[in-house]
């Protein structure tokens, strides 16, 4: 059967620049905004936009990725004639297999897979973005205009955009330049990373790339430009809505710290609802002497003490005395009784023993930043954990 | 757990229960923030790895079915066996009045009953809260030589209940009936049972053929006469059967208190329910939330203090509730104060209401309602 638009996710990157958070879990698997990981944002919007089949392509540490996604269940993704496929490196008979070595090169070893959907378009995600958007629209958008390619863009400041792959259009609306990181930009509309490809183009441009030995097989470095070369035609499409990479410590704190806000990023909108694996706890409770402001707090959670401007994932324990400023807990973080914890990521199932100290208020200092304790971590009783500081897991401290 | 089969009658609603029962059973009552009051029983089976059973109900069950959808959450879709509802197929089409006892209950679907291809059967009822550990049960049980296993509790109900009077043998010698308050020797039921399939067929047709139809007065008591072998099980942690208003309201504050919420909750036995999407709950600048249980998906702007509020509940600036029991969806207004009041699913109280009850006697407010 023909489908019109499936999607693939490409949720293999380490997310380096995550460091002790990603050390054993890929980035689209951090826990996000209380009771989320970063992958259900692309998939709820796979299944709002109503595209029920998505190919999953892991690589890096995929054991828990793969174990949270499941048969797809907790997105509608349970689909007979379609559903969530996790698509892992492979080898094949008299050929010598090989991980992905690009974004588009994981597309190519994966051509087999979307053949069998038949599909007339593919849309490309990334799995470390934090947005709602609503697929079908866009894919309006490319059918209208003939595209091969529609790219989704967002307006940015000039200053922004020197950091990112920067889009101009001609007066037709079509794209007409591509810049990767120009030092001086002529247009303002920034690439999102989300692409919807006609499938026989894009079929065609991989096949050509793949064995071009000079190309390092990624969408924004080759495939793009060689189209734009050929002269196929590529739309942008606007997207005003919140949007966030969360490809850094900071850019994932000050996210998370966006959930706190329904004029940002409002989770609680019944007719967009971003959908989760729900673990199995208890109401959260909040005990005689806490105190919960201005926060985010999950079910399982058992607060004692006082949280303020945080988000807190399933199964956190606060203790009594203990004070948690501007801070991300993940599942089953545990703040003792006495501890701190300011500006802060605290990873899954962390300790902060009694009487600790992690993180400090910002000084305006240029060493000043987020500090983040990996999974798994003992914060020994009266310990410090500096400002900027990044725990891994396996260290003492 | 191959051996065994469930069965949970789902089908009193109670009287005293009032306004909560208008349009469900008792076993449907949500409780705690998140759950239905069926939701321990079905996880007390499943943690104990028994995964097929039947849901005896007779009528109001609309919001049962929706709750149990295919038993996936409780690991209960299976290819074969699984949960199975059972509304009554097996009676006389003359029959128009509620079943007269449990024996008659399950001659209603006795050819069900007839067709389990397990050894032993669980009997459980919708209306239990507490978290039982099946496996240590079942386990007594084959050790013994009784045929049916009464688990029993150490606490002491305030409702009427039935008790069993052990012999030196430890085997029961007999029932007490209609029971309100302790009673020297002997331990309150939860009507709870591990009975051999042949055993509960015998009771069944015996039963019948009486038209006598009561567990307990008739069942249990012919069985116990003919020299039938009872054993017991005592369940020591959290437990109450809820039958009235008091004990449903009860039963929930008796979770604010850690002791009960761990032993209802122990980290080995999940209690699993119908899965709800997925954000957290919100609290506001000038929240306030003491000693209270919050579910998911909520807002709260004002302040909660000894409070059970289910998912979906948005309380407003200045809104002040205490000893409060909100159900799913509910909407206080700013600066209504609330006391003493359990709202049913979806009650909106506009702003500026002033509303109290008593300990001894909470406002219930039906489903729906606008206040």
């Amino acid at each position: 059967m023909s489908k019109t638009c499936i999607a693939m996710l490409l949720a293999g990157g380490q997310g380096s620049r995550l460091y002790a958070l990603t050390q054993d879990v890929a980035k689209p698997g951090v826990p996000f905004g209380g009771k989320y990981r970063i992958i259900d944002f692309p998939l709820s919007n796979c299944t709002n936009s109503g595209i029920d089949t998505v190919g999953v392509l892991t690589q890096y540490r995929p054991l828990q990725l793969n174990s949270y996604i499941g048969s797809g269940q907790p997105w509608d993704l349970d689909v007979d004639d379609g559903g969530v496929y996790i698509l892992p490196p492979y080898q094949t008979a008299g050929e010598k297999g090989s991980w992905f070595t690009g974004t588009a090169n994981a597309i190519y070893q994966n051509i087999s897979f979307i053949e069998n959907f038949d599909p007339e378009n593919v849309l490309i995600l990334s799995g470390d973005h934090i947005y709602k958007m609503d697929y079908a629209e866009m894919l309006r958008e490319h059918l209208a205009h003939n595209a091969a390619l529609t790219i989704s863009v967002q307006q940015v400041s000039m200053e922004e955009a020197t950091r990112l792959g920067i889009m101009s259009t001609g007066a037709d609306g079509y794209i007409s330049e591509f810049e990767e990181k120009p030092a001086h930009p002529k247009s303002d509309l920034a690439s999102m990373g989300i692409y919807i490809f006609n499938w026989k183009k894009l079929r065609e441009y991989l096949i050509a790339d793949e064995n071009d030995p000079n190309s390092s097989k990624d969408f924004g470095k080759n495939i793009i430009p060689a189209m734009l070369a050929a002269g196929e035609k590529l739309w942008p499409y606007r997207f005003a809505g919140y949007w966030r990479d969360v490809g850094t410590i900071t850019s994932l704190w000050d996210a998370n710290m966006d959930t706190l806000s329904t004029t940002l990023i409002n989770l609680y909108d019944p007719s967009w609802p971003i959908y989760s694996r729900s673990p199995v706890c208890p109401p959260h409770y909040t005990g005689e002497g806490s105190s919960v402001v201005h926060s985010i707090i999950s079910e399982g959670c058992e607060i004692y003490g006082h949280v303020e401007n945080s988000v807190l994932s399933p199964s956190v324990k606060v203790g009594k005395g203990a004070s948690v400023l501007y801070s991300v807990l993940m599942p089953g973080a545990v703040v003792e009784d006495g501890a701190v914890v300011k500006y802060a990521i605290i990873g899954e199932r962390t300790v902060v023993h009694s009487r600790a100290h992690v993180g400090e208020e910002p000084d305006g200092s240029e060493t000043w930043g987020v500090a983040t304790c990996g999974p798994d971590i003992e914060i020994k009783e009266g310990a410090a954990v500096p400002a900027g500081a990044m725990v891994y897991t396996g260290e003492e401290v | 757990m191959n051996n065994y089969h469930g069965i949970i009658f789902a089908y009193k609603s109670y009287p005293e229960l009032r306004e909560l029962v208008a349009e469900r059973t008792a076993a449907s009552l949500p409780i705690c923030s998140r759950y239905r009051l069926i939701d321990f029983s079905l996880s007390s089976l499943r943690n104990a790895g028994i995964v097929d059973v039947g849901v005896i109900m007779q009528r109001d069950y609309q919001s049962l079915l929706d709750h149990l959808g295919s038993g996936k959450p409780w690991d209960m879709s299976r290819r074969t066996g699984g949960l199975r509802m059972l509304p009554p197929f097996g009676l006389p089409a003359h029959h128009r009045g509620d079943y007269s006892g449990t024996i008659e209950a399950l001659n209603a679907v006795s050819s069900y009953i007839e067709e389990i291809p397990k050894k032993y059967i669980v009997l459980m009822i919708g209306n239990l809260c507490a978290n039982i550990n099946l496996r240590e049960v079942c386990r007594v049980h084959e050790a013994s030589d009784a045929e049916i296993t009464a688990v029993c509790a150490n606490y002491e109900p305030d409702v009427l209940h039935n008790r069993y009077v052990v012999g030196e043998d430890g085997y029961v010698m007999q029932v007490l009936f209609d029971r309100t308050g302790p009673s020297q020797g002997s331990m309150p039921a939860l009507e709870c049972y591990i009975i051999n399939k042949d055993t509960l067929l015998r009771m069944m047709d015996r039963c019948r053929a009486l038209d006598k139809y009561r567990f307990h007065q008739d069942a249990i008591t012919m069985f116990l006469r003919e020299g039938g072998k009872m054993g017991t099980y005592i369940h020591r942690t959290y437990a109450r059967v809820i039958k009235d208003v008091d004990g449903y309201y009860a039963a929930n504050m008796d979770l604010l208190n850690p002791v009960n919420r761990n032993s209802l909750f122990p980290a080995s036995r999940p209690v699993r329910t119908k899965l709800e999407s997925g954000v957290s709950t919100y609290y506001g600048t000038e929240a306030v939330s003491k000693n209270s249980l919050v579910a998911d998906n909520c807002i709260i702007e004002g302040s909660l203090e000894n409070c059970i509020v289910f998912t979906g509940v948005h309380v407003g600036k200045g809104a002040v509730l205490k000893n409060c029991i909100i159900m799913k969806d509910g909407v206080v207004g700013n600066d209504t104060h609330l006391d003493y009041v359990i709202a049913d699913k979806d009650v909106t109280f506009s702003s500026n209401l002033a509303i109290t009850g008593t300990q001894r006697l909470p406002i219930v407010v039906p489903k729906g309602s606008e206040v």
